[in-house]
């Protein structure tokens, strides 16, 4: 292999593959990069194993090949490269790399120990705006469950319909859910679970303009516009029902304005307990109050007005799950329906196109 | 009519009340040994032979007596040691009846050597089963030394009972031990045939004493206690939860420098271990009772072996208290490295005897030993120097932590280091928290959006019904759905990575099946709190972030046992920068 590249162009696929690089791993070659030609363009891949990214730069290519470099050394090398053009090559066992005056020499392993890429039918995918996918992630991708018993709990559920997307996340005790309308060419309908880290990297290497293919195999799922391309392992399913635990039948309605509930929540939670972070609401009409009883600490109080329908109701809620979907809101006001204080409250933005709805379990108040 | 009636001749009172007083070798050594200590001695050596059924000795360099004394001595009720029924009530002596000298005289062949440390001369009194046979003039050293040869020749029916002569030694031994325990001052010397049992040189110490006697490990384990309340100051040193064994133990208790056995006490000690021992084991104890004279009555049994406390829950409670108390400190966390001297240092002698000489000595002893065990006056300041005085807010927190193996968390101390192991630490917090919500039904219970279907066993289901109360404060709500099947709307939600299905299915099985950890809980409310803590816990293996783990310290040094979790298993391992140094070769 014998190529040359801008030292920017190279700089900029590196830092966008180093995130996968694994900062320990049991197989060295993962802690490399696959450096390869593709006719005239130069091609940087890095991988964990459960997700890859790969990008392409313009190059000159003088011989055709593929080598893996430390990623590590390579990236801090192309960051202290004068910013002239930098030319790889591949000699036996180890890769040099010449920019102006500088020479270096870098032992590498063989391309083909390197693991190779999900196969991914993108002929038979989805097209559709990078942005759109970028804001459903956005909004959901926070509920997902930390705990690793229920593998389905640790992605997020992406549903493609005709003329819409959904995306929805929960741990079991929250839950967020929004829809887009989608104007892309959409063929067919399917379910991914997608781990959130894969989504991550999709905000992180998209720009928000950028056309978006998108396809599956059996057990991968690949997003790539032009340059770039990301593979992730999908989670398999099934995923629980969520549409059945959507409350339908909340009789109780508040108005509260977004920024003034967190701040209040945001005070009072400063002496809740660390363990549940038990926040009490009290919903009367034109008012809200909060409180915390933490016994070996101390207790808050707050209020705030906001306009409320239905009877007075008490219910506890774990102050960093509100904060969590209040976050993420967007509009000014929110809107906040309940019905029992066993039973969950919903959140909404208010105004606004967002189908999003977000949902909180309480937390049982100690008689 | 001949009277039936009459007042039994001298030889033959004795001979009863020696069956009280002296029932064996080791009992007429204790009479002996006690005489010796409250004459003042710094020495005591001890000789038996054919585990003092042949022939017992004890000779101290105690303050000796004039002729006229050694005669009355042997009288019965003759004693220096009070004067009048007043005195009964506020005895600061050891002896006190004036029943042992005569007693054993009665029994054996029995011989009194005695000189006054003022210089006059000696006596030597030489008794036959109670009758004198002589008195004379000798040389001798200063002290007093008592032989007792034969003993019950003239009583056959008490001689029948005694124990082969291994057995006797034994109990020589294990009295010798008693009192060499509440005496760090005095040296002893045991010896059995003449070979040496025994060689305790004087100590400052009663860390110093145990090394003598069981070798420096023992002492190594053992914790200082030092706690006052009520009146009653309990001292001493207990055994590291972590060094308890099973079986085989060393319980030592002490009330006014006096040995005494009271289960009653010993158990309110094990309780104050309470959750940190796992059941079956049994630590080490060695605890000095100092109350007001008043406070215990000693003259309950000829031997004194039993006392009665005025206030015996009182005393109970202080005594479960101290061991609270003294097991708080960080240092009740397993060391590293070579079993340390530190915790020597940290006593100061339990009873320690002042250089008293004179009549009014023993009382003035007494005296400075209240004063030892008084707080503020003269108690010497055993301000807990290096060691025990590590608290949390001896960390270091210039964010010196790490996580091993995911599943022990290392951290910097002012003194060391310490390991924490992540597991056992959060077992410990969540098990107070459960206890404690249990008074203040604080407990949160998270509604699940997807409720949990479990089928269990049947004996499984049935222990859920029985607890479903106790499940429902800590924050299960479990319905039955029939059919061994159970359905769970909400949970407790300690950590965020906790697995709600997981904990439940094992704590479940647990109480249903049992196990050494919940055989070991004193309640069902207990029982739960225990299984939970460990089903609930953090799991070894488990990724913490930084934040995760300082407040897992955080609460960990909140608990009020942060140094063991439920199994009894230490949780901190400490590491001092001594050690290390020592390691290093720096010292």
């Amino acid at each position: 292999m014998k190529v040359t590249v801008t030292r920017e162009n190279f700089q900029r696929g590196l830092s966008a593959v180093a995130a996968t690089i694994p900062t320990r791993t049991t197989l060295p070659v993962l802690s490399n990069i696959l450096v390869e030609t593709v006719e005239d363009r130069l091609r940087v891949r890095g991988t964990d194993l459960d997700i890859s990214v790969s990008v392409q730069t313009p190059a000159e290519v003088e011989r055709q090949g593929a080598i893996t470099v430390p990623a590590k050394k390579i990236a801090d090398i192309a960051k202290e490269l004068p910013d002239q053009p930098v030319q790889l090559q591949s000699e036996g066992g180890r890769v040099a790399v010449v920019c102006g005056k500088s020479r270096f020499r870098l032992n590498s392993l063989p391309s083909d120990e390197y693991p190779s890429f999900p196969e991914i039918p993108f002929e038979k995918g989805w097209k559709l705006r990078s942005g759109e996918l970028q804001r459903l992630s956005a909004h959901t991708s926070f509920a997902v469950s930390s705990e690793e018993t229920r593998p389905v709990l640790n992605g997020v559920l992406w549903q493609l319909r005709g003329d819409e997307m959904r995306m929805v996340a929960t741990n079991g005790h929250r839950l967020a859910k929004m829809v887009v309308k989608v104007g892309g060419t959409a063929s067919g309908e399917d379910d991914l679970i997608v781990p959130p880290k894969a989504l991550q990297q999709v905000e992180r290497l998209f720009d928000s303009e950028d056309e978006l293919e998108i396809a599956r195999s059996e057990s991968h799922l690949g997003f790539r516009s032009e340059r770039t391309e990301v593979y992730t392992r999908l989670i398999e399913g099934p995923y629980p029902n969520y549409e059945q635990v959507l409350p339908k039948d909340q009789d109780k309605e508040c108005l509260a304005d977004r920024a003034a509930l967190t701040a209040a929540i945001r005070r009072v939670a400063i002496v809740a307990s660390d363990q549940t972070h038990r926040v009490k609401l009290s919903f009367s009409a034109e008012n809200l109050g909060l409180t915390v009883q933490t016994p070996d600490l101390g207790e808050a109080e707050d209020e705030m007005p906001v306009s409320y329908k239905g009877s007075p109701l008490e219910i506890g809620f774990n102050a960093q799950y509100l904060l969590d979907v209040l976050r993420y809101m967007g509009s000014e006001e929110v809107k906040i329906t309940l019905s029992a204080p066993e039973r969950p409250a919903t959140f909404q933005p208010v105004g606004g196109e967002d189908d999003y709805v977000t949902l909180v379990m309480p937390l049982r108040l100690m008689e | 009519m001949q009277r039936r009636i009459h007042i039994l001749p001298d030889h033959v009172a004795n001979q009863i009340a020696a069956g009280e007083v002296v029932e064996r070798p080791a009992s007429a050594i204790k009479e002996l040994i006690e005489n010796s200590l409250d004459a003042l001695a710094s020495e005591i050596e001890i000789c038996v032979r054919n585990g003092g059924k042949t022939e017992l000795r004890v000779a101290d360099d105690g303050h000796g007596m004039g002729r006229d004394d050694a005669l009355l001595a042997i009288d019965r009720h003759a004693t220096s040691k009070i004067k009048s029924e007043k005195d009964l009530r506020s005895i600061q002596t050891l002896g006190f009846r004036g029943e042992a000298l005569p007693s054993i005289a009665a029994v054996s062949r029995f011989e009194l050597e005695t000189a006054p440390s003022d210089g006059d001369t000696g006596t030597r009194i030489k008794i036959n089963g109670g009758s004198v046979v002589s008195v004379d003039e000798i040389a001798r050293r200063p002290g007093t030394t008592v032989t007792v040869r034969s003993l019950f020749f003239n009583v056959p029916a008490r001689a029948r009972f005694l124990r082969s002569a291994a057995a006797e030694t034994r109990a020589v031994s294990e009295t010798t031990i008693a009192l060499a325990l509440a005496n760090p001052g005095t040296a002893f010397r045991l010896k059995s045939n003449e070979r040496e049992l025994l060689d305790l040189p004087r100590t400052a110490d009663l860390a110093g004493r145990v090394a003598a006697i069981w070798g420096e490990e023992l002492a190594s384990q053992l914790l200082p206690i030092d706690y006052v309340a009520d009146g009653v100051r309990v001292a001493g040193l207990v055994q590291r939860p972590a060094d308890a064994r099973p079986g085989s133990r060393r319980v030592y208790t002490f009330v006014n420098g006096r040995p005494f056995v009271d289960r009653f006490i010993v158990r309110a000690a094990e309780d104050g271990y309470r959750t940190t021992v796992p059941p079956g084991h049994r630590p080490a104890l060695f605890l000095y009772l100092e109350l007001a004279p008043e406070g215990v009555d000693v003259n309950v049994h000829p031997t004194k072996a039993e006392v009665r406390f005025r206030d015996k829950m009182k005393t109970e409670a202080v005594v479960g208290a101290a061991i609270r108390t003294g097991l708080e400190g960080l240092a009740s966390a397993a060391p590293l490295g070579m079993p340390g001297l530190s915790s020597r240092q940290l006593v100061g002698p339990p009873t320690g005897r002042g250089p008293g000489v004179g009549a009014a000595a023993a009382v003035e002893r007494a005296a400075s030993q209240m004063a030892l065990f008084v707080p503020g006056a003269e108690a010497p300041q055993q301000a807990p120097a290096d060691e025990s005085g590590v608290t949390p807010t001896d960390m270091t927190r210039s964010g010196a932590m790490w996580q091993l193996h995911a599943s022990y968390i290392l951290a910097e101390t002012r003194s060391g280091l310490i390991i924490v192991d992540q597991h056992s630490a959060h077992e410990r917090v969540l098990f107070e928290s459960i206890m404690r919500s249990f008074e203040e039904g604080t407990a949160g219970s998270q509604r699940l959006l997807f409720p949990i279907t479990l089928r269990l066993s049947p004996t499984e289901a049935q222990a859920v019904e029985e607890l479903s109360g106790i499940l429902r404060r800590i924050g299960f709500e479990v319905e039955a759905f029939g059919q061994n099947t159970v359905v769970i709307h909400a949970v407790p939600n300690p950590h965020p990575h906790f697995d709600a299905e997981r904990c439940f299915r094992e704590m479940v099985a647990e109480l249903a099946y049992g196990s050494p950890l919940v055989e070991s809980a004193r309640n069902q409310h207990e029982r739960v709190a225990k299984s939970f803590a460990c089903k609930a816990a953090i799991k070894a293996g488990q990724p913490l972030s930084e934040l995760e783990m300082s407040e897992l310290f955080d609460r960990l040094f909140a608990s009020s046992l942060p140094s063991h979790d439920v199994h009894g298993r230490p949780t901190i391992l400490r590491l001092s920068l001594d050690e290390l140094a020592r390691r290093f070769g720096r010292s």
